[in-house]
Formats: structure tokens, C-alpha cells, sequence
């Protein structure tokens, strides 16, 4: 398997995804948009298992490899909350998501071969990204439901239960970049002799941890307000982008003592 | 948000004296900051690291004692003095994700704007941070000290895993941090050593030593790519493409030419003079790999033939010329693993054989000893290992803390919030 065969699949798991997304809205019984979004998954996961077999790594290394995770687990967030709660946009918002994952990665393809440098070679790799990027999944999720909130405002009918199902949603999603920083703690520990450095990634992603902590503690609170929560979600998830690519493009990011010492 | 009558600092507080008392934290790191400057780091070690703990454990069971039933107490232990403490470690957090830093007791010096006084270049070490640090663990300290104090439930579990954790683990890092000690060390094939180098090139000696029995490195296969002859730059400029050798009799396209292998040296000795150049088989120290390659070039001209190779210490690159502007070449192989083959010997006579590698420490007296580096100049030849040295007494601490906040993670993933909140 090869980047060359993305798009076939890519196209037939949108294909199914979006037929999914649209039937949601149309059908009373969940049973035919859930099975058509799961051969959409399996299609997708096909992709990336042939693509592991034949890199012969976790394709988990380029940034084009964790885009494709993330366009897997957004659909697979959409069918957890879709079967949970019953809102019949959400598959439509995921799968909208993720599609934009997918053009990114068809537009812009990387560089992919099978070098894996000794540091990445470690047990800890592919659990440590594959539930970063669940969380993100999970998280993007979070936002779409925070933006469809704010965008609505009024009209949205039964408000307690779209905070519940974000306050689920926030408290798995919290868990995983939990799990997902602290592996990633213990692997540095093994890999370069200390469990945190402040390098900008690590940085950011406490910066990160720290904002859904926010969101977390704020909602503890039974007079805080429904808008500045969501409000809470959309700049974690700001610093979440920052996390997950932002920040190449930040000065610290050439962390070069002599760039700055002229 | 309720209306209240209440004048600001008049019990019970909220999220505006919580701003105000985060602010002043904030506000009197700074002034300790432009007076002081940084901590410096070594101020923290052994045994000063040990009184402050104890200190301020001592502190936060009296405060727990006294204030527990207060106002100030109660407050303390709320979310309305959580959330603006987050929030300054946030807004920190976010300036040391931003602006370069510059690691401490570099000789470097610092640019000579204001970041340098505020000492944001070095914000781990600095006030600010610092006391945030600490105004954190102690609304963190006090809140699961007065948890305990009411009926226990299940959930509570979550709670402790969590906050308890996160104590532990932060306290212990932010004390540890200055005990911890990283040494580097160069061992040549056949060597003894039992001395370490520190950041400032200081040799130490060890309670143990190490001998390399071997340093094996392994590549990856070698590639080939299309350059640019005047700049080198790899072809086509806009997204460079590269073809990593799978086998004789194999072709690709690279760059729009049609590249066909014939004839792969493992091992080979490159001998050219002037025009001539002879690769011929060769197993000995310094051999370098060769693939003698078809070259059929975009738009039907005649194909090249010849030898392509990137060399080693010995040899020199050669590289097989398509046209004017352009060559096949290749580029030095990726390292896949490198490892060191080791006897570890301590002073009180013990001798272990290990193996050390990249993502594979070895313990031995305290120390973790890391594969580190090796002698790039000799690549795959290299008969020197660099090993990193790595003692950390309050590891155990720390890691006592973080599994506990892994499994608050996987309690707060599968027990969700709290039900019937609203
Ligand atoms: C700087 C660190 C933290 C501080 C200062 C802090 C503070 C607090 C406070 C004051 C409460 C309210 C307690 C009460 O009303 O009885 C609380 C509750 C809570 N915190 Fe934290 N917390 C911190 C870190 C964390 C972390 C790391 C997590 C999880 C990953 C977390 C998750 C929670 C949850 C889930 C609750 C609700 C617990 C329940 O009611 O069962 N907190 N925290």
C-alpha cells in the first residue's frame, strides 16, 4: 500500500461517511448511519494498516501520517456521541472535519519512506500518538458542538443536555492528553534521560492540559455561565493547533542560542 | 454571574479576589525578579531542597489545621481561586512556549531588551513562575488535605488519584530538579572509563566505570536522489523525491528519469584519478557501499551508466552525471540503530555485561546510563561511544506521582463527570 491508493480510499470511507451523515438526519433507528460510518472506518483503517505493513513503522512519524489518524478517530468521536446522545448533526460536523483532514493530506502529501530514527523506536511510540490523536478527535468534536453553541445561542432548545454531553465528551478527552503527556513523559525519560524539559512541544502541551483544567474546574461551579465555557473550549483548542503543529512556526521553535545572542 | 452587595475583599471571596491575590503572586515575583534576578538553580539542591519541602509541608498542615473552618480557608479550597492561579501558569506557560529559551548557566549573553529583566528568556527558573508554582501546590495541598475531612464516597477516588498526583509529582520535580545530575562520557573500543564530563567540560570521577567491548551501528539502505549539480539541491525542487535501494534489477522514476540498478557493492573501494574512476569489491575497514546504475534521462536521451556511491572516511562520493545540470548522487544512509556492547564494573567489584541503546537505558549504582553518541565523522567505523550518565534521586517521588495521575486519567475517562449537576 502507498500514498498513490489514498484517495481511493479516502473517497469510498467519505462516501460512506457522509451517506451515514445524511441518513442520521432522515432515519428514526440509528442502526443504518452507525454501520455504514463503521465499513466507512474500516475501509480508512484498511489504508493505514497496509501502509504500516508496507513502511514496515507505525505510520505515525510525518505530520501527514497523524493527519490520517486524526481524519480516522474524528469520524469514530462523531459515531460515539451520535450513539450516545442521539444529536443527528454531529456525524455531519465529523465527517465535514475530517474531510478537510483528508484534502490536506491529498493537496499537501508528505515525504513518506520507511526511515525511523532510533529515538522514535521505542514501544511508547505508537500508544503515546494514537492517543494524542484520539484526543484531538475527541476535542475537535468538543469544538464543533462549542461553535455550534455560541452560533445557535437561543434557539438551542435543551441546553443542559448539550453541556452534559460536552462535559463527557471534555472529561474523556481530558483524559486521554492526560494519559497521552504523561506516556510521553516516561518514554523521554527512557529516550533522553529526563521526563520533562520544557521543550516547546511539552510546553504546549501543558499549556494545553491546563486550559481543558480550566474548562473542567470552571464547570464545577453551578452559576458559572454556559458561554464563557464554550468560550473556555474554543481557546483550548486554539492552543491545541498551537500544540500539535503551531508551534514550528514560533520563535522557539529554533530553539538556537546563537539566532538570538547577535 | 449573581449580583451581589458584597464590597470586594468582604467575605466570602470569589473570582475577583482570586484575580487580585493571583495578580499580587504575580506582581511580587516580578518585583523579587528585577531585584534578584533568577534563581539560581543550584540554590535549590540538597540539602535546602529537603528544609523548603518540609517547610512548606509543615506550612500547608498548619494552614489545613487553622484556616480549614475560615472564610480565607474555605476559599482557598475553591474554584474561584483555582481558576485565576491556572490561569496565571497559563498565560506563563503560554510565554515560555513562545520566546525562546536559554538554558541556565550558559555563558551566552543575554539580548538586552526587556524580556532579559523580566527573565522571561529563563522562565522556568524565574520568580514568577516559580511562586506560581508553589501558589498552585498550596491550593492544590490544601483542597486534598480538606477533602478528607468529609464522608468519603467512590468518586473521591478520582479525586485523590488526580490532585494528590499532581502534588506529588510537581513537588517532587520542582525540589528535584536541581539534584539531579547529567554527565556525558566517551569510551573507545577496548577502554576503560569510570570518569564523567559535566556541562562545563568538569571530569568527574564515579562509583562506576564502563568498558566498550563494541559499538555496532546499523543504516538504513542506501538511497538515491537527483540533484542539482551547481547547488546540490535535491530534484524537483518543489517536493524532492528519493528512492531507497530494494534490490538488483529493480528501476524507478525519480525526478522524470527512469533509474534501473544493476550491480550493488556492500563493501567497496573507490580509486579515482582524473577522468577514471574504479569501484572495485573491498572488505575491509573504511568500505563503502556502491550501486552501479542505468540512468535513461527525461526525453529519450542516450542513458548513463556508472557507479554511484556516498563514500565513507576513506573514500570520496561519487556522484553519476546525467547532463549539464544535473546528477545522480547519494546521500549519507540513515542510522537505524546504534548500540554498545558493554562490561559494567562498581567499586565495591561487581561486573555486569549489558547492551545499551537509544531508547534502552541500563541502571547500575543510581546512575541510568544512556546510549548518547557516538563519532559521527567515522559513521558506521566508529569505535567510540558517548554514553549520557544520568542520577536523579528524586525520580521515585515524581514517578509515584505520575502513575497515580495515569490512573486518575483512566478514573476520569470511564467515571465521566459528576452526574445531576444542574
Ligand atoms: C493545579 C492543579 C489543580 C487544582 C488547584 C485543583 C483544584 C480543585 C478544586 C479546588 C476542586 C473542587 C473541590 C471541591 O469542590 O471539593 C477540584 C475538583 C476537581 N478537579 Fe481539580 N485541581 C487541580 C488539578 C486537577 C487535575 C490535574 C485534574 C484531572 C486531570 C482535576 C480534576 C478535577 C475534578 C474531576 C474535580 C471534581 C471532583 C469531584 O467533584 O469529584 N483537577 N479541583
Amino acid at each position: 500500500m502507498s500514498w498513490d491508493q489514498f484517495i481511493y480510499f479516502a473517497m469510498g470511507a467519505l462516501l460512506l461517511w457522509g451517506t451515514g451523515a445524511a441518513l442520521a438526519y432522515r432515519l428514526r433507528h440509528k442502526a443504518v448511519p452507525s454501520l455504514l460510518t463503521v465499513a466507512g472506518l474500516l475501509i480508512f483503517s484498511l489504508f493505514i494498516a497496509g501502509l504500516w505493513v508496507s513502511l514496515e513503522r507505525p505510520p505515525l512519524r510525518t505530520m501527514g501520517e497523524t493527519r490520517l489518524w486524526y481524519s480516522l478517530f474524528l469520524p469514530v468521536a462523531g459515531l460515539l456521541t451520535y450513539l450516545r446522545w442521539n444529536y443527528r448533526w454531529i456525524l455531519s460536523f465529523t465527517t465535514l472535519l475530517s474531510a478537510v483532514f483528508i484534502m490536506v493530506n491529498l493537496l499537501n502529501p508528505d515525504i513518506h519512506n520507511k526511515v525511523l530514527m532510533p529515538a522514535l523506536q521505542s514501544p511508547w511510540f505508537a500508544p503515546h500518538v494514537i492517543i494524542y490523536m484520539f484526543s484531538y478527535a475527541i476535542l475537535g468534536a468538543v469544538t464543533l458542538i462549542a461553535l455550534y453553541y455560541l452560533t445557535w445561542g437561543k434557539r438551542i432548545k435543551e441546553p443542559a443536555r448539550i453541556m452534559e454531553m460536552t462535559d463527557n465528551l471534555v472529561y474523556a478527552g481530558t483524559a486521554c492528553i492526560t494519559l497521552g503527556m504523561l506516556m510521553g513523559a516516561i518514554w523521554a525519560k527512557e529516550a533522553w534521560g529526563h521526563y520533562w524539559s520544557w521543550d516547546p512541544k511539552e510546553t504546549w502541551a501543558a499549556v494545553t492540559w491546563i486550559a481543558y483544567l480550566i474548562y473542567i474546574h470552571y464547570r464545577l461551579k453551578r452559576s458559572s455561565s454556559n458561554k464563557t465555557a464554550m468560550v473556555i473550549l474554543i481557546i483550548a483548542f486554539v492552543m491545541l493547533q498551537i500544540c500539535w503543529y503551531g508551534v514550528n512556526y514560533l520563535p522557539s521553535a529554533k530553539q538556537s542560542i546563537h539566532t538570538y545572542s547577535s | 454571574m449573581k449580583i451581589s452587595s458584597r464590597q470586594i475583599w468582604e467575605q466570602p471571596w470569589g473570582y475577583k479576589e482570586g484575580i487580585l491575590i493571583a495578580a499580587g503572586i504575580g506582581l511580587s515575583g516580578l518585583i523579587l525578579q528585577l531585584t534578584l534576578g533568577n534563581i539560581r538553580p543550584t540554590l535549590f539542591a540538597a540539602p535546602l531542597n529537603l528544609i523548603i519541602g518540609a517547610l512548606f509541608m509543615t506550612g500547608l498542615l498548619a494552614m489545613h489545621l487553622l484556616a480549614r473552618k475560615r472564610p480565607l480557608g474555605r476559599w482557598l479550597t475553591g474554584v474561584k481561586a483555582t481558576l485565576p492561579a491556572l490561569a496565571l501558569l497559563l498565560l506563563l506557560s503560554i510565554f515560555l512556549g513562545v520566546i525562546p529559551q536559554t538554558p541556565n548557566g550558559s555563558e551566552t549573553a543575554l539580548p538586552g531588551d526587556l524580556f532579559t529583566p523580566l527573565g522571561w528568556y529563563r522562565m522556568t527558573t524565574s520568580w514568577p513562575f516559580v511562586l506560581t508554582c508553589f501558589y498552585l501546590l498550596l491550593i492544590l495541598g490544601l483542597t486534598t488535605l480538606r477533602r478528607t475531612t468529609r464522608k468519603q464516597e467512590w468518586r473521591d477516588i478520582g479525586f485523590y488519584l488526580n490532585h494528590l498526583g499532581l502534588f506529588i509529582a510537581l513537588l517532587g520535580g520542582v525540589l528535584g530538579s536541581a539534584d539531579m545530575e547529567r554527565l556525558t562520557m566517551r569510551v573507545q573500543e577496548g577502554q576503560v572509563e569510570w570518569r564523567g564530563a559535566d556541562a562545563n567540560g568538569g571530569l568527574r570521577e564515579l562509583p562506576l566505570a564502563i568498558q566498550l567491548d563494541s559499538f555496532l551501528l546499523e543504516e538504513y539502505p542506501p538511497k538515491l536522489v537527483v540533484i542539482e549539480h551547481e547547488s546540490g539541491r535535491m530534484l524537483p525542487a518543489s517536493r524532492p523525491e528519493s528512492y531507497m535501494f530494494e534490490g538488483i534489477g529493480k528501476s524507478t522514476l525519480l525526478a522524470g528519469h527512469v533509474v534501473e540498478i544493476m550491480e550493488h557493492l556492500p563493501h567497496a573501494a573507490i580509486f579515482s584519478d582524473d577522468s577514471i574512476t574504479r569501484v572495485v569489491p573491498m572488505l575491509m575497514e573504511g568500505a563503502t557501499v556502491a550501486l552501479r546504475v542505468k540512468v535513461t534521462p527525461e526525453g529519450g536521451a542516450a542513458p548513463k551508466e556508472g557507479w554511484v556511491s556516498n563514500g565513507s572516511y576513506l573514500y570520496p562520493h561519487s556522484l553519476l552525471r546525467i547532463d549539464e545540470t544535473r546528477s545522480l548522487a547519494m546521500p549519507l544512509q540513515e542510522v537505524k540503530r546504534y548500540t554498545s556492547h558493554v562490561t559494567l564494573y562498581t567499586e565495591e567489584g561487581h561486573t555486569r555485561k549489558s547492551l545499551i541503546e537509544v531508547n534502552k537505558p541500563v541502571m547500575m549504582e543510581e546512575w541510568m546510563i544512556y546510549q548518547y553518541s557516538y563519532d559521527d565523522t567515522m559513521g558506521k567505523y566508529s569505535d567510540t561511544s558517548v554514553f549520557e550518565l544520568v542520577r536523579d534521586p528524586w525520580l521515585k517521588i515524581v514517578y509515584t506521582g505520575i502513575f497515580m495521575l495515569l490512573a486518575g486519567a483512566l478514573f476520569l475517562f470511564f467515571a465521566g463527570p459528576k452526574k445531576s449537576r444542574t
